[in-house]
């Protein structure tokens, strides 16, 4: 009775949507209003409509973007990464592998005993030769030494070769050779730069004219 | 900014505290089991006993039952159809992990939503924190780009057109509704959950969950002027 009176507000018509839409029948007198309420059925009819195009719409663009083949990559996918779960991690073997073969090798072959002998007898010679070595350098460094020791204790018999027969003379001839030879040395070898040179005075020149002075 | 990581925080509060609840409001229920909990329990038994290779055949059942429903609700979180993607491989391997872990007591579509939900949350608060370091990468532009051009599934280029700017005036509204009431919505609408279901996922009473669902179709009656 009071349903007929008074029209259905937004709450209660959307209950009634809802339970519609679960399976379930509206109540009887909420139905009957709905039924003889002009007004309240428009609202009704508009806001299921708004409801029922809001969700179609929603699923049909993710079902366009989630297409069956999409689906079905996705599942292989999810196949894919499960293959990993309950699988005990993987040990990388390709180290371990190495390095245990290469310790049973060596421990397996064990070396011959002339071996180790030989090479214990190697050392000793090498150490023997090496000390004789030594003490023959030592002995023959003293002998010299000693020689050295006598011969200049000796007095010099002979006059050294640099002292001997020198004169004035020979010391100015030598004088002159060597500022020959430096002249040759600093003059310019270009031909064409030997005009210039000629003209240009030179350092010894100028300390000669100095000294003169 | 701030306003949407409070929601995204409301959100996961609600999704987290669910697990207290939810266990007190199934109680409740008295509906026999259904064919995905039975395949569920199936897998269970089979892993438990190290039967892993059976396992995972019987497992691509259940895929096969929630695969498309599960995309549809992470392809309305997230807006992005490869992150959706993502997010539903994540829910199926984490649920094949955690498989020891289901209860009966539990409907699996529920134990999975809430996994798949969870899910889509960390990807959206993820989301939020690139964006706030990073130029937004318009993560939906590639899909609508796909989306328009397969249009309403007919070649009619205006029809197609207007299609692709209804839905998008649909998701910018429901992007705009409150955390739970987006949450609310997506799983009633998209998930084809009931309130009592949306209750034991999200661990809200069923009145609010009502409540929610009333409050989120009121406003996206008023966003969308009525008409979608």
């Amino acid at each position: 009775m009071n349903l007929r009176r008074h029209h259905l507000q937004d709450d209660r018509l959307f209950e009634c949507y809802l339970t519609e839409r679960s399976g379930d029948a509206i109540d009887p007198p909420t139905a009957e209003h709905l039924a003889d309420c002009a007004s309240c059925g428009e609202r009704y009819t508009d806001f299921t409509r708004l409801m029922d195009r809001l969700r179609t719409d929603g699923d049909a663009e993710a079902d366009e973007i989630f297409t069956r083949e999409r689906l079905r990559l996705q599942q292989q996918q999810i196949a894919r990464r499960l293959e990993h779960i309950g699988r005990p991690a993987r040990i990388i073997s390709f180290p371990g592998r190495l390095v245990r073969r290469t310790l049973t090798a060596s421990a397996t072959r064990t070396a011959p005993r002339w071996i180790a002998a030989a090479a214990a007898a190697g050392l000793f010679v090498g150490v023997a030769l090496g000390a004789s070595y030594e003490f023959n350098a030592f002995i023959r460094s003293a002998r010299n030494s000693l020689v050295h020791a006598a011969d200049a204790s000796r007095p010099a018999r002979l006059t050294p070769v640099a002292t001997r027969g020198s004169s004035q003379p020979d010391v100015a001839a030598d004088d002159a050779f060597l500022s020959d030879l430096d002249v040759a040395l600093e003059r310019p070898h270009t031909r064409e730069l030997l005009a210039f040179d000629a003209f240009t005075p030179h350092v010894r020149d100028v300390r000669a004219v100095g000294r003169r002075d | 900014m701030s306003d949407t990581r409070t929601l995204r925080d409301a959100d996961t509060a609600d999704l987290d505290t669910s697990a207290r609840a939810a266990t007190g409001a199934h109680d409740r229920r008295s509906t026999p089991i259904s064919e995905d909990s039975r395949v569920a329990i199936e897998i269970r038994t089979l892993v438990e006993h190290g039967s892993m290779d059976e396992a995972r055949e019987r497992f691509a059942d259940l895929v096969a039952i929630h695969q498309r429903r599960a995309s549809r609700i992470a392809y309305q979180y997230l807006r992005d159809a490869a992150e959706a993607d993502e997010a539903v491989q994540d829910a199926f391997v984490k649920v094949f992990a955690h498989i020891t872990s289901y209860r009966e007591t539990w409907p699996f579509e529920v134990w999975f939503t809430r996994i798949l939900i969870n899910g889509c949350l960390d990807r959206r608060k993820a989301r939020a924190r690139r964006d706030r370091w990073f130029v937004s990468g318009e993560v939906s532009t590639a899909d609508e780009a796909r989306a328009s051009g397969s249009g309403g599934g007919d070649g009619d280029p205006e029809r197609n057109l207007l299609a692709r700017e209804r839905r998008a005036r649909i998701a910018a509204a429901i992007d705009r509704l409150d955390g739970r009431q987006r949450t609310v919505f997506t799983l009633c609408h998209y998930g084809d959950c009931t309130p009592r279901e949306i209750s034991i996922m999200t661990g809200l009473n069923e009145s609010t969950v009502r409540v929610h669902l009333f409050r989120a179709a009121r406003k996206l009656r008023a966003l969308l002027g009525g008409k979608p």
